[in-house]
């Protein structure tokens, strides 16, 4: 390999080889980690205007998919004028091909990742293992999992239901000695375990939440720092992004930076935002030597010019439909099949491929009461959307068995008063959770992985067997009122779905 | 090796332009409409319009900051002078038994004399000689210490940007990190720093932009807040000036 100008022809081990002053670690994180314990975060702040906001938000979208070819072509000029490798894949099997074509190129060994629901997508980890190339994920969590041989794809939540005994199994096992089972701990290790793993690796590996036409650059929201350190200490980064990602310039990223982390944590702004323009200048002594960005299709530019469904293209990848929706918060303990779940998934897994019949029939009780769309940073009417779905599955003649189930469970959701009330009471627990759990609310369900950044508990720390304590109770009882807008509004879709008169009932008043 | 990764390099650069064209094509076809060519008139952008010329008078930003910041779990001290902050940040030294200490190479901490006000600590500056291999010093630094060079009263954030003398690895490696914010930097809206990007144009921007609000964080064991998995577990914001 070429020598940089930071002039380091070390060998990998000596890179990875550093005088850390471990006692000083555990000192100086003990320190904050009381501080921030006993701070009080108020993170559900006010903030002023949030309508206003959300209507911005959803106009600069609208604005950006309607011009996407204008928006998307700017930007892959402008990255490539960068000095950055822009490619574009049409299905998930090419951007496949690219990635490992450059893992070969370059004579990786390993891959260091931070979290990416395009890279979900394509399952590039098991691509990656397949020519021999180690792919290491690096946020926390997802770092114990793979440690425990688990994929994702079984694990509803990915490090939680494993407790600091058995985490610390696993990481004592990887340090060759026993660890203790404290948190600052085990984490320390973890510290400085992927630390060596990122000096160490040749790749850096992204996602990315938003690209900025106008200058070629790409941004990442983040709370653990792994994402800055992917794209800072590897000598080739690779990021793999949705070609709906597009927003036009840097003051409509104060837009989406007002509703992305408000949406899915609670916070002002994530401990993290980066906007990397390009590789590594010439005179910088970090940052990668070599940038790819490889725009994906994957079935998106099939919801273009689709009038029902083009707005889902405006999804900015917060997880607060998830957090409001009372059906999925309830089949949250289910293991969920697809990429993406929720109500965002219901539509948008059929919706990428085409093809309705994967549509999945508990959607037909999400449609019911539009809280997914309340909760919606960027307005998509979900909901409706879920509407439209069963028409053209109906329509398309999809299997009579299965659509008169799902017919069949719809209807008796509406006309049963007791399941009715269930719907509503899961409701109201799912409010409570999002207003009184910022942390769990993330960890749950088809939540997790969903998130496009990893997130972070907005309130003093509890144990996970006090939160079970916590959702129990409020089971027993603390749900009995419900909220009466909620009520009115399902009981205007039901009388609607009893006149025949459903199917588009309008979200815009 | 090196010419056939260019040539490689080169051949997927040629599809990746014709793949380009295509793409576009087909975006335009499906949106069921010519091709878009000319800039569109984008009458949404950025912040709404009650939002772009708010701001708080400077007292009120400190304050402001300082309350964000810290409920993100990070430190914050309002200094007079930079003396000061090099007092501030040698007690700590001190207090925390900091070994390492690695800091940007920007003209104010230059000044600063901190070497000697650090006795006990190895103070190296970033990028100040070609055969470090600076990415494994900043890794193993107790100290980072870095100015700002904007910081937002709004969301309790510090905005760095990259170059030769200011490394992306000051802000991120070190265990502890000491952002000095001249007064006059703190802004009172995100928007403030942001459009400043799209004015200066692609050609202006350094390689990274990053916005720091507390200490890195993460939740994965147990559900127990931990901080510095990776980033810096402690961030102290100094405000400097009066
Ligand atoms: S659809 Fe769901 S995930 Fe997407 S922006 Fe709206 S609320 Fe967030």
């Amino acid at each position: 390999m070429s020598t940089t100008s930071t002039g380091v022809p070390s060998t990998v081990k000596k890179r990875a080889d550093l005088a850390l002053n471990d006692e000083f670690l555990r000192k100086a994180v003990k320190f904050t980690t009381e501080r921030l314990r006993n701070g009080k975060i108020n993170a559900a702040e006010e903030h002023g205007n949030w309508e206003e906001w959300r209507e911005r938000g959803r106009q600069i979208r609208l604005h950006t998919i309607a011009h996407l070819d204008y928006y998307l072509n700017l930007f892959a000029d402008n990255a490539r004028a960068n000095g950055v490798h822009v490619h574009f894949a049409s299905t998930s099997a090419e951007a496949v091909k690219l990635s490992l074509e450059i893992a070969q190129r370059k004579q990786a060994k390993s891959v260091v990742k931070s979290k990416s629901m395009v890279t979900e997508e394509l399952h590039l980890n098991h691509e990656l293992e397949g020519i021999g190339v180690e792919a290491i994920e690096t946020d926390l969590g997802e770092y114990i999992i793979q440690l425990a041989g688990e994929t994702p794809s079984h694990i509803i939540i990915p490090a939680i239901h494993k407790n600091r005994y058995q985490i610390a199994d696993l990481l004592s096992k990887e340090a060759g000695e026993t660890l203790e089972p404290d948190t600052s701990i085990l984490a320390g290790f973890v510290r400085k375990k992927l630390r060596e793993k990122f000096l160490e690796a040749d790749i850096g590996m992204t996602g990315c939440n938003f690209a900025i036409a106008e200058t070629g650059s790409m941004v990442l929201f983040e709370n653990e720092g792994n994402a800055r350190m992917v794209t800072t200490v590897p000598k080739t980064q690779i990021t793999l992004m949705g070609m709906e990602r597009i927003i036009p310039s840097w003051s409509d990223l104060e837009v989406m930076a007002t509703l992305l982390p408000r949406s899915a944590t609670g916070q002002k702004l994530t401990v993290y935002m980066s906007g990397i323009t390009g590789p590594r200048r010439e005179v910088d002594a970090d940052g990668p030597d070599e940038m790819h960005i490889i725009i994906v299709d994957n079935g998106r530019s099939l919801q273009l010019g689709d009038s029902e469904f083009q707005e889902l293209l405006n999804c900015i990848r917060c997880g607060a439909c998830l957090n409001a929706c009372p059906v999925y918060r309830h089949i949250g303990g289910h293991a969920y099949g697809g990429t993406y779940s929720g109500p965002i998934g219901a539509v948008l897994t059929p919706a990428l491929q085409k093809n309705i019949a994967e549509w999945d029939d508990i959607a037909n009780a999400s449609s019911l009461c539009g809280a997914c769309y309340e909760a919606c940073p960027v307005k998509i009417p979900l909901h409706e959307m879920l509407i439209y779905l069963r028409r053209r599955k109906q329509e398309g003649g999809h299997g009579d068995a299965v659509e008169s189930a799902g017919m069949k469970g719809f209807a008796a959701v509406l006309g049963d008063a007791k399941r009715f009330r269930g719907i509503l009471r899961l409701g109201k627990l799912g409010q409570k959770l999002v207003v009184r759990n910022g942390e769990i609310r993330t960890k749950f369900g088809p939540l997790k992985g969903w998130n496009s950044y990893r997130v972070t508990p907005s309130l003093p720390k509890r144990s996970f067997r006090e939160q079970w304590g916590t959702l129990e109770e409020e089971l027993r009882h603390g749900l009995r009122e419900m909220d009466p807008a909620m009520q009115n509004r399902m009981e205007a879709i039901a009388r609607e779905r009893k006149n025949g008169t459903g199917g588009g009932h309008g979200h815009h008043g | 090796m090196a010419d056939t990764h260019q040539q490689w390099l080169e051949q997927r650069a040629a599809e990746s332009r014709a793949k380009q064209e295509a793409f576009m094509n087909d975006i335009a076809s499906k949106l069921r409409r010519p091709r878009v060519m000319e800039k569109p008139a984008h009458p949404f952008r950025g912040a709404p319009d009650f939002w772009k010329a708010y701001e708080w008078p400077l007292e009120e930003r400190v304050e402001r900051f300082s309350s964000n910041f810290k409920s993100a779990g990070g430190h914050v001290e309002r200094l007079a002078d930079m003396e000061s902050a090099k007092r501030f940040i040698a007690a700590k030294a001190e207090e925390l038994g900091a070994h390492y200490v690695i800091r940007q190479n920007q003209p104010e901490l230059n000044e600063l004399g901190l070497e000697a006000a650090l006795p006990n600590a190895e103070v190296s500056v970033w990028n100040s000689d070609f055969e470090q291999y600076w990415k494994a010093r900043a890794a193993e630094a107790d100290f980072g210490i870095v100015v700002a060079d904007y910081a937002v009263a709004y969301t309790g954030s510090v905005t760095v940007l990259s170059s030769k003398d200011k490394g992306r690895s000051v802000s991120l490696l070190p265990t502890v990190l000491f952002v000095i914010i001249p007064l006059e930097r703190l802004k009172t809206r995100l928007g403030e720093v942001l459009v400043g990007f799209d004015e200066a144009g692609r050609e202006q921007l350094p390689a990274g932009i990053h916005f720091i609000s507390g200490p890195s964080r993460s939740a994965d064991i147990e559900n127990d807040l931990t901080i510095g998995v990776h980033g810096p577990g402690v961030v102290y914001a100094l405000i400097v000036g009066s």
